[in-house]
């Protein structure tokens, strides 16, 4: 039953997905290839943080590679060599699998805290040392290419760029998805589980992981293709730790115990960047707070949240729990407005503009225009307002969160749920 | 000569610096098992409340400011984010450091703006110490050294000679037998991830003068930080010394070297094919200076993770 949902559940995605974007403008299209792009990248990084419990800081390192090696394929393309534009991603999976088999071998010697550090080491020593290798990686410029034509298609617009991304991203997924099928997807949730146990059923440990990193390495070089397909070009920056902390991000705010959290996650931040970074410069700092936030309350993310409550869709007292989660979420809503107030006045009151402003009113303190009204920053209201907003928001969330636990106890634990959080036996930092 | 003493006073205050960073770091791993991400942004918080503060009532006033902020900041982040999380294991409280991280510097960002600063010494302390072949040596490049020197007696003394550093050792070796024996152990920690904070922050004060302050600054020296500590062993206080001198010497001497594997394959007369290679043969030693450090770290992880002076685990 569940699984016949789930099918259909996908292939409506996928419909919408096939048959929207054409209607869609240019800047929206250009956001659904990043998503897809940001999606692929989160599940891949997610087989080893979330499947295996190895918690990988430097991921950008395969995300990178992928995309250098799909460029210079690109070029080789514009020299003339007969390599259908389609195809380019296999470039960015044999570099990713390379590299990852490398890097896997020596990464997967440690474990906890010690495989983290190494795989930041592999990182930086790349992100340091590419933009020195003028051949290579064209120095601190990088290197650009063009996609030519193949077969009729051009691949001149953003749509068809679109259509090739989400080809190579359902085909990875599906793959992706299939590999958990599969005993070796069962033997990675076992290491996760249990590694020592499973060393004493026989198997390699160090080699199971090796190709566990190789294979995330493989598909994150497919998100790295697609991303070098995309922009055309490339540079070292792409080895940098911020490409390496958005996709920790994404796939632990999505919920790396569930196969699709990162694809929430990644989905979810995209459509952030993309929607709120033109209203205001603080949304990194809205970003961070999210991701604090969901590690506090909601550690396994947003995607173990949504399953917790999937998983008790029948049995679960939905009306008596309407009332509190209505409360919870004006609570959080009052909370969110408060903080939002906050932090936009901070920035406006501390921006430049504004300390102009400042200069010019010799002494007194001008006011400002936020929200479509004008402030005061000396007149009691304006500090009143977040306080109250707080204030009232505090009060609901705290008073309505003990109903809302009484509850769920008093419907019990669904059976089959696992509380478990994806690593947090793994990580007791030894360097075993 | 010139070049060599130069680049040694330059390399050791440089390595102080870091070691008064590291510090804390290394001691927050020792005792908690946590790896602090944002153990660096506590020492641009530093530098930033010590700016701060010293625009209105000082620079010394900054100085001494600053470590208490950051300090007690540390340790509202231990008693009151890290704890809740402990529960579901050090991923998650690496993974929250790690956001909070992000979040210290949008906020940094949203008060003073994503630009330096104008944070600086105070001019009777702008005078050279002493000068070598004609270059004056300014005097509080040495304030830096010496204010860390100060600082590792002082924390040396506090975890070997009191009863306060016993209780701390015994925190770190064994919680729980010290928590039966009476101790408060959550006090205990939270205690020393304030410390650690506090020393960060204090280090971002006394450097923010000296060396540019920028919403950057965390980022720049946080990684730094970590193979300092992880080439020291992480926990050890020692080994953290010995580590930020290596590599504070290390890249003082580095950039100002243009040795190359050619150059060295000059000697035995395969230059030319090396130079006809190209690539990572004929890079200069200054420009892979900022590498070195790295392949050390990874080096250290995969042939002793216990680094140079951390006992096996």
């Amino acid at each position: 039953m569940a699984s016949m949902r789930n099918l259909i559940l996908m292939a409506a995605v996928l419909a919408v997905l096939l048959i929207v974007p054409p209607f869609l403008g240019l800047g929206w299209q250009n956001a659904l290839v990043n998503i897809l792009i940001a999606s692929l990248f989160a599940l891949a990084f997610n087989l080893l943080s979330g499947q295996a419990g190895l918690l990988s800081f430097g991921h950008a390192a395969y995300f990178g590679m992928g995309a250098f090696a799909t460029l210079h394929l690109m070029l080789a393309v514009e020299d003339g060599l007969g390599f259908p534009t389609p195809l380019l991603p296999l470039a960015g999976a044999l570099a990713g699998l390379v590299v990852g088999l490398v890097a896997g071998y020596f990464s997967t010697m440690r474990s906890g805290v010690y495989f983290a550090l190494v795989t930041l080491a592999f990182a930086e020593l790349f992100h340091s040392l590419t933009p020195h290798l003028q051949g290579l990686f064209g120095g601190e410029s990088g290197i650009s290419s063009m996609r030519m034509p193949w077969q009729g298609i051009i691949f001149g617009s953003v749509l068809e760029v679109y259509y090739l991304t989400l080809g190579w991203v359902m085909l990875s997924i599906l793959v992706l998805w299939a590999y958990t099928r599969t005993p070796f997807g069962r033997l990675t949730l076992a290491i996760r589980d249990n590694e020592q146990r499973v060393r004493f059923l026989g198997y390699n440990a160090h080699t199971a992981k090796m190709v566990i990193f190789a294979i995330s390495a493989m598909f994150t070089g497919v998100a790295g293709a697609l991303q070098a397909i995309s922009n055309e070009t490339a540079n070292y920056a792409l080895f940098g730790s911020q490409i390496s902390a958005q996709v920790v991000l994404q796939t632990f705010v999505g919920g790396a115990t569930i196969f699709f959290g990162p694809v929430v996650g990644a989905v979810s931040f995209t459509l952030f960047a993309y929607l709120v970074s033109d209203l205001t410069r603080s949304w990194l700092f809205y970003q961070g707070l999210i991701f604090v936030l969901v590690m506090l309350y909601a550690p396994a993310g947003i995607g173990g949240v949504v399953q917790h409550h999937m998983r008790s869709l029948r049995r679960a007292d939905w009306t008596g729990l309407a009332k509190p989660y209505a409360l919870a979420a004006l609570g959080a809503l009052l909370v969110g407005s408060a903080v939002i107030y906050l932090t936009e006045t901070v920035a406006v009151l501390f921006g430049e503009e504004y300390s102009v402003n400042l200069r010019n009113a010799a002494g007194a303190y001008p006011g400002y225009h936020l929200f479509g009204l004008s402030w005061s920053p000396v007149s009691p209201l304006t500090w009143l307002v977040p306080l109250v907003l707080a204030g009232v928001g505090a009060v609901l969330l705290f008073k309505v969160r003990g109903t809302i636990a009484a509850k769920w106890e008093a419907m019990g634990r669904p059976e089959t749920e696992s509380t478990k959080a994806p690593d947090a036996a793994k990580l007791k930092g030894g360097a075993a | 000569m010139e070049f060599a003493i130069i680049s040694t006073l330059n390399g050791v205050t440089y390595g102080l610096l870091l070691f008064m960073v590291s510090a804390g770091l290394t001691l927050i791993f020792g005792m908690m098992g946590v790896l602090n991400f944002a153990h660096a942004s506590f020492y641009m918080l530093g530098a930033y409340v010590a700016y701060a503060v010293s625009s209105i009532f000082g620079f010394w006033a900054g100085l001494i400011v600053a470590p208490i902020v950051v300090g007690l900041t540390g340790m509202v982040v231990e008693r009151y984010l890290l704890r809740r999380v402990h529960a579901h294991g050090h991923a998650h409280e690496l993974l929250l450091t790690f956001g909070l991280a992000m979040i210290i510097e949008e906020m940094i960002k949203l008060f003073f703006g994503d630009f330096p600063v104008n944070y600086q010494m105070p001019d009777y302390l702008r005078f050279s110490a002493f000068s070598v072949y004609g270059t004056d040596y300014p005097f509080f490049r040495l304030f830096i050294g010496a204010t860390a020197v100060v600082m590792f007696a002082l924390l040396w003394g506090l975890l070997t000679r009191t009863r306060t550093g016993i209780v701390v050792r015994a925190a770190e070796r064994l919680p729980s037998m010290a928590e039966a024996l009476g101790h408060n152990i959550p006090i205990v920690f939270m205690c020393v991830f304030g410390a650690g904070a506090a020393l960060a922050g204090l280090a971002g004060a006394v450097a923010g003068a000296f060396y540019p302050t920028n919403p950057n600054m965390g980022l720049e020296l946080g990684v730094i930080v970590f193979v300092v500590v992880v080439v020291g062993g992480l926990g050890s206080l020692k080994g953290s010394l010995l580590a930020s001198l290596i590599i504070g010497l290390f890249s003082s001497f580095a950039v100002g070297l243009d040795w190359s594997v050619a150059s060295i394959l000059d000697l035995v007369g395969l230059g030319g094919w090396a130079h006809s290679i190209g690539g990572l043969l004929t890079l200069e030693l200054s420009s892979v200076s900022a590498t070195i450090p790295f392949a050390l770290m990874l080096i250290v992880l995969l042939v002793r993770p216990a680094g140079l002076m951390g006992e096996r685990n």
